[in-house]
């Protein structure tokens, strides 16, 4: 059968020199973007020049889109429409925020000057701005493991629970599920009433059959475990539904091949099962990993940081929004973000070696 | 895009109606609204409730009050995003007065002496705030000639206490047997209290489950008292500022910018000594006060669910305990000064912080804006519109209101207002207020949860303080 | 799912899903397990039609009926409907009337942000994960990888650029500048998911029908598309659950008039001067569950199925 290759469309015209003026002449269109817009945002007062940028970025655009229909990349006309919103929405403001890493500016101050890597240097090691730093960034980390391991370990079980087709499955799950659909301010605002010592659900069950008075959130260890317990239990269903979408996957003669031949239930699992749903795990510990390094909603709810639970994320907060420090807010959140994507890199290749060697 | 593209057709079809129209007839009236970012509660519904049902412009023109009701727990992230961001939706602000430097010196907030020196009776409205307030709510910097705001609700921190505990006659003669004082009872004895008094009450009502207390076996577990000790935003400094200055201690006073230290002065002795008997006072609160989230709200909620015999806490929240739904201590109730320290002349010290927030005009308010904007802050300060707002639960900083016999039966904590208005000053006005603000927060609440003491505590704030303070210029 | 077994198979999909059957003894087990799982949430419903004065009871009052003498009568209350009517209008002044609170017009804002922004970011991210499983661009998965970093900061980092951008185009407070802000928060996810549901198409079909002289537009919709239908449905489950409880972006970009659920929900966090107002906060977040949870219910058999189809390797 003639199978058509799916890139290689043969161009129908050249492309145009770098200096040629044409509607499809991209490279000219960006060198003239990139300059232009360099010299309106250092001449021109930031509302004139934004509205320059933004026509420069349309002009880029447009020479990118001739370009791809001229020569039939339908890959990028399919692509174009998502990426031009994520970069209006999303890359551009995180561009300009790294900008901003560089400069000293405070949003609430009219100042601003170019301070070089002098952000990222204090940040990491000024004796009184990094130590909080530093601090919080192993807290997150601690957070990260026992959040997405108590996610893993139950969804996961929740899962293999929810693996085989029973009477009322269907509703059942839908119980299950429903924690991760409420939204974060009420759940962790219940949760700050379930453990309260007066009032709360917790300590009375506990007085009630132990006595005395039990606090859960007078100390680190018990005040990580309410902000563990609670995030676990919102997005452990997120784990769980990935997991049994993979263990569902598992074809029935598979199993049926096991039984005949008497093969132990662990070694069942680890040669049938899991490799349905090591692919999903991956994704779930992906997302998840990347969420709890954004874990700051319920510190704010349930501790504001106290007893030794400040996080990087809510840190951030801090100091870019309250404090206005902004962009030293920036330069830690890049050097979040590349903690992110070492992180996920490794996941990443991680896991695509395990499929390469399957 | 598209509503920019409308509004323009609208504006121009509007333009080309009223030249048809125009000519004939007098001028029209002008159209005037005011953008206005506010807390979501009942002072600010109030306010807005008011003016829609009274305001008539003198002006003649239609003047629209635009209120952006925002929810308490966001309502400085909101504004704050707004203002930093250069949005300029807002020509009025419920601000914090501590947030007044910060607004101040990046352009946000406008200076009004030049209006109140065009307008003489609006100065001498203005001028009639009682002076606490007056440079609590307006000046930058704090106690300067340089005014900012307009009080909206202004509030001060008092006793609440429960009369059917602390009244009952066997525990009256019991306190009297053990602490050879006797047990206030009244509002006036209330008053009279200091934090020694205060701790007592603390210790003398702690009762477990199933105890007597006032000729009772307790519901539930019972404690003597409440007071702010939270993590969150202000909700221990508040308390532990009032008791430092009352035992003869300072924070960083920015009046003495830039010779005024940190070093040595917020880690003063008498500091030390204040922080610690704020401290002692811990171990007679319900046992949230040992997680660091003991904050106004939770206190308030102890106290009106009838777990504590005093709390205390802002006028502001008081509303909620006379209200039979949700309180219920509502017919039970005393109030009183917040508790004060003997002086060495044998009198009470009562130094306390100031709550309560102003509101304030923005920079980019145009001058059309601004002339409506000015007749309705004179509205909102006149005698008529202040004494239905303190019969409606609201509190007036105008002094020939609060004065006014009739104010002190608006409330049951009224009587309490005039004379604690003398005694409140403000934390800092300064641009960093926020850094040092969490920083205080953070070492307040190490100290709270028993992690260290008051003397690590102060050392660590006087040292964080110092190096920040001189890094900004503000100490040489 | 024995129902449309027919169309997979005649697109040339051949799984057999190995589903075992268990019994009422699994029902039993599971429904414990389930009741446990399910219980705060069952608390915040219970506290939704409990009367507002027993919200903070010691000991705290559970259920509202006794299950025929099951659980003592200091658990029990009477319930009552009055706090989700005070969810729309209640008296917010002290001593005045009654005043809508304005959550009518809350909740219809978040129904049409979250649906807009989710099937947009559905419309544009399948044409987008079309486009890269089937026409990869050089530094495909750099493209991908770039796009999966939007989502690994946290928001209030961009989010001083965004308001700026906002009032100079003048989205501010607008609906259509929170709707492409949530499609763009949504863009990753989904490009993601779908980009790996296409790629487990087989591409048989599809080459015939363009050798058939088919168009590449009628091959991805009437070929591509009926594929993924499962796919579609998953990924706009988990783009409504993220979307429809988003907090931050929402209270710094949207006005009194597109405020969506999740910010005028402080309201009953910090409520009329004083602190939560648990009867209150417990309606609405009732009232609010109500639309994500019956999609997701009615979508259940897709989200298992178009999760499953889409990621598992063949």
């Amino acid at each position: 059968m003639l199978v058509l290759p799916p890139v290689s469309v043969p161009s129908l015209r050249t492309s145009p020199t770098l200096l040629e003026i044409s509607a499809d002449n991209w490279r000219l269109a960006s060198l003239v973007g990139v300059v232009v817009s360099a010299l309106a945002v250092a001449a021109l007062p930031a509302d004139v020049a934004f509205w320059i940028v933004g026509a420069l970025v349309a002009l880029v655009a447009v020479a990118f889109v001739v370009n791809a229909y001229r020569r039939r990349y339908y890959g990028g006309l399919l692509v174009a429409p998502a990426i031009a919103v994520l970069f209006a929405m999303n890359i551009f403001p995180l561009l300009w925020s790294l900008g901003l890493s560089f400069f000293a500016y405070q949003s609430n101050r009219q100042s601003i000057w170019f301070v070089g890597l002098n952000n990222y240097i204090k940040v990491l090691t000024n004796d009184i701005a990094a130590a909080d730093n530093w601090h919080a960034l192993i807290n997150t980390g601690m957070f990260v493991v026992l959040t997405v391991s108590a996610q893993m370990i139950v969804g996961f079980m929740l899962a293999m629970l929810f693996a085989k087709q029973f009477p009322l499955r269907k509703y059942l799950l839908i119980l299950v599920l429903t924690p991760m659909m409420l939204s974060v301010v009420a759940s962790g605002v219940f949760f700050t009433y379930y453990y309260d010592p007066t009032f709360g659900i917790l300590s009375y069950a506990i007085n009630s059959i132990a006595g005395g008075q039990f606090i859960l959130m007078d100390s680190k260890a018990g005040a990580v475990a309410g902000i563990v317990f609670a995030d676990a239990w919102m997005w452990s269903p997120f784990v769980m539904l990935l997991v049994l979408a993979g263990l569902v996957s598992v074809p029935k003669y598979l199993y049926e091949a096991a039984a005949i031949d008497r093969v132990s239930a662990w070694r069942r699992f680890w040669t049938i099962t899991f490799p349905y749903i090591r692919g999903l795990l991956m994704l779930a510990l992906l997302f998840r990993t990347i969420e709890a390094f954004k874990l700051a909603d319920l510190v704010i709810l349930l501790t504001k940081g106290g007893n030794d639970t400040m996080t990087i994320s809510y840190h951030l907060i801090r100091i870019a929004n309250e404090q206005n420090k902004t962009s030293e807010g920036a330069a830690i959140s890049y050097i979040m973000l590349f903690m992110v994507i070492v992180l996920t890199n490794l996941y990443l290749y991680l896991a695509n070696r395990r499929t390469r060697e399957s | 895009m598209m509503t920019t593209k409308i509004k323009v057709a609208m504006v121009a079809a509007g333009l080309a109606a009223s030249l048809m129209i125009g000519g004939a007839g007098p001028s029209l009236a002008d159209e005037v609204t005011l953008r206005m970012a506010v807390p979501d509660w009942p002072p600010t519904r109030i306010m807005k409730k008011f003016f829609d049902e009274q305001y008539k412009p003198k002006s003649g023109n239609a003047v629209k009050l635009e209120v952006d009701f925002i929810p308490w727990p966001d309502f400085y992230t909101r504004v704050n995003a707004s203002l930093t961001s250069g949005e300029r939706k807002y020509n009025f602000i419920v601000s914090d007065s501590q947030w007044l430097g910060a607004f101040v010196e990046g352009g946000y907030f406008r200076k009004v002496n030049d209006l109140l020196e065009a307008d003489p009776e609006f100065k001498k409205t203005f001028m009639d705030i009682h002076p606490s307030l007056l440079n609590a709510y307006s000046t930058y910097p704090y106690k300067s000639q340089n005014y900012y705001g307009f009080p909206q609700f202004p509030d001060v921190l008092v006793t609440y206490a429960r009369k059917d505990v602390i009244c009952d006659e066997t525990e009256q003669k019991n306190f009297l047997a053990k602490y050879k004082k006797k047990l206030p009872c009244t509002g006036e004895e209330i008053d009279a209290m200091t934090w020694d008094d205060f701790r007592n009450v603390g210790e003398f009502f702690r009762r477990r489950k199933g105890e007597m207390l006032a000729g009772k076996p307790a519901e539930d577990d019972f404690y003597g008292i409440a007071v702010q000790a939270g993590k969150g935003y202000d909700f221990s400094s508040m308390q532990v500022n009032g008791l430092i200055w009352q035992m003869g201690g300072d924070i960083w006073d920015e009046t003495k910018v830039p010779k005024g230290q940190a070093q040595g002065v917020v880690n003063s002795p008498a500091a030390v000594k204040a922080l610690e008997k704020y401290l002692s006072l811990l171990e007679y609160m319900p046992p949230v006060a040992k997680t660091g989230t003991m904050d106004i709200f939770k206190t308030d909620e102890l106290f009106r669910e009838g777990k504590v015999a005093m709390n205390v806490n802002w006028i502001g929240l008081g509303e909620a305990s006379l209200d039979p739904k949700i309180s219920r201590v509502s017919d039970k109730l005393v109030f009183g000064m917040m508790p004060g320290t003997t002086g060495p002349d044998g009198k009470i010290v009562r130094w306390s912080n100031i709550g309560g927030q102003p509101f304030v005009l923005t920079t980019w308010t145009t001058d059309a804006q601004i002339k409506e904007a000015v007749e309705f802050v004179k509205w909102w300060l006149s005698s008529g519109i202040q004494h239905q707002f303190a019969a409606a639960g609201g509190q007036s900083g105008i002094k020939s209101v609060y004065s006014d016999p009739k104010y002190v039966a608006y409330r049951p904590w009224n009587r309490t207002w005039a004379p604690s208005l003398d005694w409140q000053k403000d934390v800092w006005h300064v641009p960093q207020f926020f850094e040092l603000l969490t920083q205080q927060q953070d070492q307040f609440d190490r100290a709270i949860t028993g992690k260290q003491n008051a003397k690590t505590t102060l050392d660590n704030i006087a040292k964080f303080q110092q190096n920040l303070l001189s890094e900004a210029g503000l100490i040489k | 799912m024995a129902a449309d077994t027919s169309i997979w198979q005649r697109i040339g999909f051949r799984r057999s899903f190995g589903v075992a059957e268990a019994g009422w003894g699994r029902t039993l087990v599971v429904a414990g397990v389930s009741f446990v799982y399910f219980l705060p949430v069952l608390f915040i419903i219970f506290t939704a039609i409990k009367p507002q004065a027993l919200a903070l009871s010691v000991p705290p009052t559970l259920s509202p009926t006794s299950l025929f003498g099951l659980i003592p009568d200091q658990f029990v209350f009477t319930p009552t409907l009055e706090n989700f009517s005070s969810v729309f209008s209640r008296v917010m002044t002290g001593g005045g009337q009654p005043e809508p609170t304005g959550f009518d017009r809350f909740f219809f804002n978040s129904i049409v942000i979250a649906s807009a922004s989710v099937l947009l970011a559905l419309i544009l991210g399948t044409l987008a994960a079309y486009g890269f499983s089937r026409y990869p661009l050089k530094g495909n998965d750099t493209y991908l990888f770039i796009i999966l970093t939007t989502r690994m900061l946290p928001a209030i980092v961009v989010i001083i650029p965004v308001i700026l951008m906002f009032r100079a185009v003048g989205l501010s407070g607008s609906y259509l500048g929170i709707i492409l802000l949530y499609t763009a928060f949504n863009l990753a996810f989904t490009i993601w998911m779908m980009k790996s549901f296409f790629d487990e198409l087989s591409t048989d079909v599809e080459d015939a029908a363009r050798i058939d002289g088919s168009s590449g537009t009628r091959v991805f919709l009437k070929i591509c598309l009926p594929q993924v239908v499962a796919g579609l449905a998953a990924t706009f489950v988990f783009g409504l659950i993220l979307t429809w409880n988003e907090f931050l972006f929402a209270l710094l970009v949207t006005g009194p008039d597109t405020r969506t659920v999740p910010v005028a929900m402080n309201q009953a966090v910090s409520s009329g001067g004083r602190g939560t107002d648990w009867t209150l906060l417990a309606a609405i977040e009732t009232l609010f569950l109500i639309p994500v949870f019956l999609v997701t219910f009615f979508l259940q058999e897709h989200l298992l199925r178009g999760v499953t189809f889409g990621t598992v390797r063949k």
